[in-house]
């Protein structure tokens, strides 16, 4: 199960709408962060609407892969983050997700470009200048 | 005629049956009749589980009388028929006392017809009546507890709904919602709370969500930990929150404590806590111009 | 008195050899106890717990075995889950149930979290024999 990651200007855009195998998980953390790479993108929006359940091994892989987008250039923002999934991460305890969090995609995607647009580089593409 | 010595309670409760239940039903609906004259009772039912209840008697007590200390098995016939006996009427709100005048009315009978049947100079009488004393008590109290334990359900229900009655999630303007928190905060509120909060921030797409803690008499730091847990899940869900309504004792009290919510704004008052979370969705409160 | 406990759900055993048994695991738990009507809070909050525990069992014992038993009653919905195993133990239980301590390199929440968001939690250890009980009890509604 292959995730497709899609580009949307210098954004990448990538919905899991399956529960994923820990192989699945690390296959697609491999392919996001080659894709970043490859079209240098400054941010990547990850909608998680269909996960239903996010433990503590999925929320470290959702931070280092975070990790990794940022030393790769690109911000990250995780959109569709389900009520009943962030009351159960609070519970288990506080600061397992250290990316910031939205509910729906919109919002998701106007907090990327917020970001994008504070730290004011435009080296990336030229159709910044 | 019965020989004295083999005179039973079954024997009365055979050739009587009919008779005794017909007093039994009577006298019992006509007490509730008078108390409860909006509660419908099923009395085809209650005249059907009486008549089972007058069998197992009899068959408790057709040979020997029952041993001393004798209790109703859990989950036996006749523990069963007074438990849901029990349970029917404590959720229709009979009183306790005149459930258990249920069991009170038949045993009165049921001494009176031992006495007029049993036959003269019956030496078991005694025995008799003091066994089957003692086995009504029992059922009387297996009755008492199935009742309690039913209103103990009833209650803890309805103080789950009162929680749910006391945790509103008001839509304040388009993407702002509040929650006025009031009261005690224990775990089991917080939870709640925290449910409703984020159902409304997914429901209505809310950016902003304000948290008024104006009605909570103690903030301590049980109390700041369930805040900060709420308003670190709204986070999540991509909410900023203001919390409003901290006074000064409370702000000397979350101080002192080691609590300042430092990642949190926060506002006096409710008032200026919602031009705050409006201003935050890009809108004001201005004057109407003539 | 209704019964809405599904019977045939009343104990289900999921072996754990492979991570597809992690997402079958939790299936299952999410489905019992959405099948019990709890909300989708507590569903989360025990699909998540199974997921932990049968993570633990892949990650440091290879295989073992999760069972989930209903055990609901009408005044009550008790969903136990025991996930047992025959790996080498835990060495020390108390370092294992602090928060924030990992051996995995993990966030160092699963134990404690687990612990937290259920309301029982039993772990015995040894070498060879790991088990680990969690239930969740919820009051189950009066039907008039």
């Amino acid at each position: 199960m292959k995730i497709p990651i899609l580009r949307l200007g210098d954004i990448l855009l990538t919905s899991i709408q399956v529960d994923l195998t820990d192989a699945e998980v690390m296959q697609f953390q491999g392919d996001v962060l080659h894709a970043i790479a490859d079209i240098e993108a400054r941010g990547l929006l990850i909608d998680i609407t269909a996960m239903e359940v996010v433990d503590s091994f999925m929320a470290r892989t959702i931070n280092d892969t975070a990790n990794m987008a940022r030393l790769l250039g690109a911000e990250v923002v995780v959109c569709g983050m389900h009520p009943a999934v962030a009351l159960t991460l609070i519970e288990m305890g506080r600061g397992l997700i250290g990316v910031e969090t939205t509910f729906n995609l919109n919002e998701g995607l106007v907090r990327l470009n917020r970001r994008i647009q504070q730290r004011g580089d435009s080296i990336s593409t030229d159709q910044d200048e | 005629m019965t020989e004295s010595a083999d005179f039973t309670l079954g024997q009365v409760l055979e050739i009587r049956q009919e008779e005794l239940l017909n007093a039994w039903m009577n006298s019992v609906l006509l007490t509730w009749r008078r108390k409860y004259p909006h509660t419908a009772i099923n009395e085809d039912l209650l005249r059907l589980q009486s008549r089972q209840l007058l069998d197992e008697l009899r068959k408790l007590f057709s040979g020997a009388i029952p041993p001393e200390g004798w209790e109703p098995v859990p989950g036996s016939k006749i523990a069963t028929l007074l438990y849901d006996f029990s349970v029917k009427h404590a959720k229709h709100g009979i009183k306790h006392n005149d459930t258990v005048l249920y069991i009170s009315v038949i045993k009165q009978l049921l001494i009176r017809a031992l006495l007029q049947d049993a036959p003269p100079a019956c030496r078991v009488l005694n025995t008799l009546i003091i066994s089957m004393d003692h086995v009504l008590d029992r059922l009387t109290v297996t009755l008492y507890d199935a009742y309690l334990e039913t209103r103990e359900r009833i209650i803890a229900q309805q103080s789950l709904s009162l929680l749910e009655l006391s945790t509103p999630v008001v839509r304040l303007w388009d993407r702002v919602v509040m929650v006025p928190l009031i009261g005690v905060i224990d775990t089991q509120r917080a939870r709640q709370i925290t449910e409703r909060l984020l159902e409304a921030i997914a429901k209505y797409e809310a950016t902003v969500a304000i948290l008024d803690v104006t009605g909570v008499p103690v903030l301590d730091t049980s109390v700041a930990g369930h805040i900060m847990k709420t308003i670190a899940a709204a986070q999540m869900l991509g909410a900023q929150v203001v919390m409003t309504g901290i006074n000064p004792d409370g702000a000397q009290t979350l101080v002192k404590l080691g609590v300042n919510f430092a990642e949190v704004t926060t506002r006096a008052t409710l008032r200026a806590g919602i031009a705050e979370g409006l201003l935050r969705v890009g809108k004001r409160i201005v004057p109407i111009k003539e | 008195m209704d019964t809405l406990i599904p019977q045939e759900n009343a104990e289900s055993t999921i072996p754990i050899r492979d991570s597809t048994d992690i997402l079958k695991a939790r299936h299952r738990a999410r489905e019992l106890a959405a099948a019990l009507r709890l909300g989708s809070a507590d569903q989360t909050r025990l699909a998540t717990a199974v997921s932990e525990l049968t993570r633990n069992v892949l990650q440091y014992a290879g295989e073992g075995e999760c069972r989930i038993i209903n055990a609901s009653s009408d005044h009550e919905v008790y969903i136990q889950v025991v996930v047992e195993d025959h790996g080498p133990g835990i060495p020390d239980i108390e370092l294992a149930m602090r928060d924030g301590y990992s051996t995995s390199g993990g966030l160092g929440a699963g134990l404690p979290g687990v612990q937290r968001l259920m309301d029982e939690f039993h772990l015995t250890s040894r070498p060879g024999y790991t088990c680990l009980m969690i239930a969740m009890k919820r009051p189950r509604a009066l039907s008039f």
